[in-house]
């Protein structure tokens, strides 16, 4: 194994959807020699991208779970997480940015900087990601590499600089100079695995020349001995400028932009010198773990392979090789027949084989270093689960979750099903933090959580196919909440005696409204008016209470509830007797406390051709959307709306259809909202008749 | 509350206009100043004002993304709630947000026929109908007069007024009148001018043209750190 860490590089491959990253990821695994033959996605040749691992991906042309990888270019080994462009699968995005060093952030020459790019680009800030860009599709019509350029300045902010300039564009693309070296680079053979040096093209030089000192202008600001050599006027040499790029790159001020074609094999070598030229090794990057002993003290980790292990089980997949955990370590080395401990757990483990993934095959390694990514055999955890040497307690960051916004019934045709559903089900709510679920206890109906409709849509599909899992879905439901708008008192007696054991409570109070929390519970009872032992049993029927509005049936959030008096008996009062009193208080005060019901709101983004604009503006109105702006992109145009999630049903079908399919959208959580009175009522029409129907 | 307080805030009346939309139905204004003055502060100002008072706004920008225009009004509400809780602050910028809409153009592809195409699909649709246009970013150095007589024009048409930021060039010294020399070919189409300008620390806000001569002039300033219009000594 490789023991130079300063030759390793952790990268994740990051984009828009449709942007033809797993298409780079091919290229990039044939030109390292990792495959031998290259399959395109949906190829003719019906074998996919080798990434693309998942049968659902193959025929869906999309990338939904990462697959790791590992390659070699030019004596530094690259470990890959290739990612999913689909905001649905956002959380895989997040979770193999938390184990990279760098990445590549994929552009389309046409498209441009679309929404999911945003998105993708500010998971990388929050998880400070050095990139590098690399513009693919230049051989596409209307492919404008310099207007990519100009949209990841203005709509990103980042200090983009082109190290390369293309010779040609669109179907003339040849290949590309390159600025540092300035030579130009031509790809040859069958597959463009021969890159074959020139003079510049005459009638590119000038162009060249001044891109060039764009590159060193901007670069200098990060190397005195760049600035000495512009301001003396002697030679600049390559590694001078790499040195200043990769100095601003790290600081995540630079962003050095490659562009080619990966599916006309052109210019992706150059691109991955830029990853080994230009991207951190695990040891320039501060990795911070929290000490459980220490009221969770940031402590930073330290990339050596002799210090304890502390590794993070990042991503689980179960496979034709059974249970495979793919793990990051960050200290220590993990070798095959060593023990360490799951900090969440508290459970031993032992190594069983320790391997590097290869998409969906694998070779067999003896240990993992610090700074590498691979995978483990036959450990039981959960993605998020940090692994440590016995001694030390450190936990990685927790990774951000959002709460799920849509949620799905689901039932097994027959028994077979019924056992496979389960597994599927265990497996998926281990792989994913953002698919939740659980069995709504009034129907006994399984209920599945998740980001979207796309996200639930590929879960149950994988549940049929992997799992051979025959399940009925019913209509997807809102994650509707309930609220109130008032204060209310309440002044409620639970009493039962007459007969057995007697229960007794009084509790008097008011609940209001609390705009920045959940629930708070206020005990304000002053001389033993409600004797201190029933107050946790008072606060946890007023929890209680939350689960479920009594009206709407919908959780209840952002309420204060405060008692300040009551009453109990010597022997009927108890635990229980408190509770029913919490819940008939709240059940008294909360009608006349206004409830009201909020729905959730995606930040619904639509990329259209002009002439459709108005068409989309429509639809999106329809659905109770509000159109926050319309940007003019040139040749599309981005029109940026919030709509309530409950209309967006169905919306990816209407919205082809009006656009001859050539708009295309991304959504989001946004945020919870009032629902209007006129839906409101709708919506309490149609929880009496589901009340009805599970009658 | 919150509503009274913005209203309250409403600064330009202040410079000695009679009426709180400034501008008549048809009527066009500017706002000049040097770059990086507050012309966009000035006019999100504005702008939140008519949306306070339930008036719609278009925004036009000709210089930023949807985001970043977006960007403005958030925090410049913010500033002006600021001392509202950001609870209360949201729930009311969930109520008036409907009463704005952004549009950005890029420079070169912005053309007045273009920009009534897309107001006729709002309006046709019923969308939105802007009372107030605020238009950021035109270069009034290589705009013709046509392309303002055809603003006029339009805002005539549709009842709104319009209003625009003005580009002050740091090389350019202005006409006799005080007016910048880039802005004198369409300076009579104007209703009202409103400058900004910058004296050391502080900016001050003068009225130029459309004040009420009987009304006296507050001396108004921008605050540098939350960039509102607070009176001056």
């Amino acid at each position: 194994m490789q023991m130079n860490d300063v030759k390793i590089r952790n990268i994740g491959i990051s984009a828009h959807i449709d942007s033809g990253k797993t298409t780079l990821t091919e290229r990039i695994l044939f030109y390292t020699k990792r495959i031998h033959a290259i399959h395109d996605v949906k190829g003719k040749d019906g074998v996919g991208a080798t990434m693309d691992s998942m049968e659902l991906e193959k025929e869906r042309g999309i990338t939904i779970a990462s697959a790791a990888t590992y390659c070699k270019w030019n004596d530094y080994e690259i470990n890959i997480i290739d990612t999913p462009g689909h905001v649905d699968f956002t959380i895989e995005v997040e979770r193999s940015l938390r184990v990279l060093d760098g990445a590549v952030l994929v552009l389309c020459a046409v498209g441009g900087v679309q929404s999911q790019s945003i998105t993708v680009d500010l998971q990388m800030k929050r998880y400070k990601v050095p990139c590098i860009a690399f513009i693919n599709k230049c051989d596409r019509s209307g492919a404008n590499p310099f207007r990519v350029i100009d949209q990841l300045r203005s709509k990103l902010g980042h200090n983009a600089l082109a190290m390369q300039i293309p010779i040609g564009l669109e179907t003339n693309l040849e290949g590309v100079v390159d600025l540092v070296g300035m030579q130009a680079l031509y790809f040859d053979g069958d597959n463009g695995e021969i890159i074959r040096t020139e003079e510049i093209p005459p009638e590119l030089l000038a162009e060249a020349k001044s891109r060039r000192e764009e590159l060193i202008d901007a670069a200098s600001m990060f190397s005195d001995e760049l600035t000495e050599a512009i301001l003396e006027g002697t030679e600049i040499t390559p590694d001078m400028i790499y040195a200043a790029v990769r100095k601003g790159t790290l600081k995540r001020e630079i962003t050095p932009v490659y562009m080619g074609s990966a599916y006309k094999n052109k210019a992706v070598q150059p691109m991955l010198d830029g990853v080994n030229y230009l991207l951190p090794c695990p040891s320039e990057v501060e990795n911070v773990a929290l000490d459980m002993e220490n009221n969770e003290e940031p402590v930073v980790l330290e990339n050596d392979p002799d210090k304890p292990i502390v590794a993070l089980a990042f991503k689980l997949e179960d496979g034709k090789y059974g249970q495979l955990t793919y793990i990051r370590v960050y200290q220590g080395t993990v070798s095959k027949g060593s023990t360490i401990i799951n900090v969440r757990s508290g459970k031993k483990v032992k190594i069983g084989r320790v391997v590097r993934m290869h998409a969906d095959q694998m070779e067999e390694v003896e240990e993992l270093k610090s700074g590498y990514i691979g995978a483990l055999f036959g450990v039981e955890c959960s993605s998020g689960d940090t692994f440590v040497s016995a001694g030390i307690n450190l936990t990685m960051t927790s990774m951000y979750v959002p709460k799920p916004v849509i949620s799905l019934a689901i039932s097994p045709r027959d028994n077979k099903s019924q056992m496979a559903m389960s597994k599927a089900l265990n497996r998926f709510s281990k792989e994913d933090p953002t698919f939740k679920t659980y069995v709504d206890q009034e129907t006994n109906e399984t209920i599945i959580e998740g980001m979207g409709e796309l996200h639930l849509d590929i879960y149950v599909e994988r549940m049929r196919r992997e799992y051979g899992a025959d399940v009925e879905t019913g209509n997807p439901r809102v994650a509707y909440r309930e609220t109130i708008t008032q204060r209310a008192d309440f002044n409620y007696t639970h009493k039962k005696q007459t007969g057995g054991a007697g229960q007794f409570g009084r509790i008097a109070g008011y609940i209001e409204p609390v705009a920045d929390s959940e629930f708070i519970f206020d005990n304000q009872i002053v001389g033993g008016a409600i004797p201190t032992q029933y107050i946790p049993a008072c606060e946890k029927g007023f929890r209680q209470s939350m689960e479920k509005g009594p009206k709407l049936e919908f959780p209840i959030t952002g309420v204060r509830v405060v008692i300040n008096d009551g009453s109990s008996h010597p022997v009927d009062s108890s635990d229980m007797a408190f509770q029913a009193a919490a819940r008939g208080a709240f059940r008294e005060a909360y009608l006349r406390a206004k409830p009201v019901v909020h729905e959730p709101i995606m930040k619904v983004v639509v990329e259209t051709p002009p002439e459709f604009q108005g068409a989309v503006m429509g639809l999106l109105n329809q659905r109770r959307g509000m159109i926050v702006g319309s940007q003019d992109e040139g040749t599309m145009c981005v029109v940026e709306s919030q709509v309530p999630l409950a209309e967006m049903f169905g919306f990816s079908t209407v919205l082809r259809s009006s656009t001859q399919g050539k708009a295309q959208f991304t959504m989001e959580f946004a945020q919870y909202r009032l629902v209007p009175q006129s839906i409101a009522e709708k919506i309490a029409l149609e929880v009496a008749q589901n009340k009805k129907t599970a009658a | 509350m919150l509503k009274k307080e913005i209203i309250y805030r409403n600064p330009l009346v202040k410079l000695g206009y009679e009426q709180e939309d400034i501008l008549l139905n048809g009527g066009l204004g500017a706002v000049m100043a040097h770059a990086g003055v507050g012309k966009t502060a000035l006019l999100v100002q504005v702008a939140l004002n008519m949306m306070i008072r339930e008036e719609s706004v278009l925004h036009v920008s000709l210089q930023d993304a949807v985001s970043k225009v977006d960007l403005w009004y958030h925090e410049m509400f913010h500033n002006i709630a600021a001392s509202f809780t950001e609870a209360e602050i949201q729930e009311y910028w969930d109520k008036i947000q409907p009463y704005r809409l952004i549009m950005t153009f890029r420079v070169e592809s912005f053309s007045v026929p273009t920009l009534e195409e897309r107001m006729t699909d709002l309006l046709q649709q019923n969308i939105f109908k802007p009372h107030t246009v605020i238009i950021d970013g035109l270069r009034f150095d290589q705009a013709g007069r046509g392309q303002l007589v055809l603003l006029k024009e339009l805002a005539q048409k549709y009842a709104m007024r319009v209003w625009f930021t003005v580009h002050i060039h740091r090389h350019e010294p202005p006409a006799e009148n005080g007016l910048p020399v880039s802005f004198l070919h369409v300076v009579d189409l104007f209703d009202v001018i409103v400058q900004l300008d910058a004296k050391g620390d502080e900016v001050y806000i003068k009225a130029l043209k459309g004040q009420s001569s009987d009304a006296r002039q507050h001396s108004l300033l921008l605050d540098p750190a939350t960039m509102l219009i607070q009176e001056g000594k």
